[in-house]
């Protein structure tokens, strides 16, 4: 909020407050959907949350330092990020976490189902 | 650090498996430690250009998935299959052949998410150098999945009408996966075309980087998957053109 504020006092310009910011984006869409997220989940994402997550599930072991690097959000909200991921199955908290640091493993979906069905609203994803 | 790399194509027939086991013997030809996956389970082919027979297949990638093996015992060792000075070695995960099996896994499905520990785990196990996965043609979550994990894609797209409209779909998949090293392969060229020509007009169409032109090859045809072509015709004009590619991929 503070920083928002200040960006509205050197820009002269007020933000859409009915616009949602990039986390509160980002974090709806990862809640807007209850499965594990399927690597075409992904492409639907908005940035820069696709951009980092494609990157943490390169990396497959990464710190919360990390992803909040390539996030840019602060790292409070990084960690909400994270939760909500960890929650649908994408992120996993390592267990040699400690109280300084939270380690994750990316896992990208565990979710069975007959290849006969294709995913209907995998090309939705794709336009 | 070991290296993923996927060969994709959006339509089937352009050379995917081929060109998989090509830059898997070249690549171990340099010493490398290369293990080969073979993720079209719907139409497996690959392990017929490796030399491997359905009875020395012990356990396949469908065992994997379906919990009844490990990765790592799914892996054959072809080294000595595919003939030429090997300096290093090639580690092949075949789909099933068997019908039944191929049946199953059409019904049931599978967890794609195995595929994901499945990737990660036989390259930390065995010790691999690179990881070639052979894709299914077109887009799935598998496909997908294989784009998103890779440190580097080929796509493989002949000059024909129909592919280059499939391929702008899995370039702008790939592009929006982050693939840190995207490459185009135009196989199967008509000899008659100009091949710089080709290579521009791929190169302003997709604004991507073409690996390779590579020309149609009557020697490849005649050959029809019973060896690998790079290391049976070393000085082909082909075999220039994948090395050509496996250095910009390594």
């Amino acid at each position: 909020m503070f920083l928002k504020k200040l960006k509205e006092f050197f820009t002269g310009k007020k933000e859409d407050s009915t616009k949602p910011s990039p986390y509160e984006l980002a974090l709806k869409q990862i809640q807007s959907g209850q499965t594990d997220i399927m690597p075409s989940d992904i492409l639907s994402f908005s940035e820069p949350l696709r951009s980092a997550v494609n990157a943490m599930v390169r990396l497959g072991r990464f710190s919360l330092t990390e992803f909040t690097e390539k996030l840019t959000f602060t790292r409070a909200e990084a960690k909400i990020i994270a939760d909500a991921l960890v929650k649908r199955k994408l992120f996993e908290v390592a267990s040699y976490s400690n109280e300084q640091e939270t380690f994750y493993t990316a896992h990208l979906s565990g979710s069975t189902r007959p290849l006969k069905k294709p995913d209907l609203d995998l090309w939705k994803k794709i336009d | 650090m070991s290296k993923i790399i996927s060969v994709h194509s959006f339509r089937g027939g352009t050379g995917k498996s081929n060109t998989t086991a090509n830059i898997a013997a070249l690549l171990a030809m340099d010493g490398a430690r290369v293990g080969v996956v073979d993720t079209d389970i719907a139409s497996p082919g690959i392990h017929v250009l490796f030399n491997l027979d359905e009875s020395e297949m012990v356990h396949s990638l469908n065992d994997y998935l379906w919990g009844k093996c490990t990765i790592e015992e799914a892996a054959h060792d072809v080294t000595g299959h595919v003939g030429g000075e090997i300096k290093g070695q090639i580690f092949l995960i075949p789909s099933s052949i068997k019908p039944g099996e191929i049946a199953r896994i059409l019904r049931e499905g599978y967890d794609v998410g195995l595929l994901n520990d499945g990737f990660r785990d036989v390259v930390e196990k065995m010790k691999l150098d690179y990881l070639l996965i052979d894709t299914h043609p077109g887009l799935n979550e598998e496909t997908l999945l294989s784009i998103a994990i890779s440190n580097a894609l080929i796509i493989i797209l002949r000059p024909d009408s129909q592919d280059y409209q499939g391929t702008a779909v899995t370039v702008d998949v790939a592009k929006k996966l982050d693939v840190p090293k995207m490459v185009m392969l135009v196989n199967k060229t008509p000899t008659t075309f100009d091949f710089d020509d080709v290579r521009t007009r791929v190169e302003q169409t997709y604004d991507a980087t073409v690996g390779a032109v590579l020309p149609h090859s009557d020697e490849m045809m005649v050959l029809a998957s019973s060896g690998i072509f790079s290391i049976k015709f070393p000085d082909h004009p082909v075999t220039k053109g994948l090395k050509s590619l496996v250095d910009q991929v390594k």
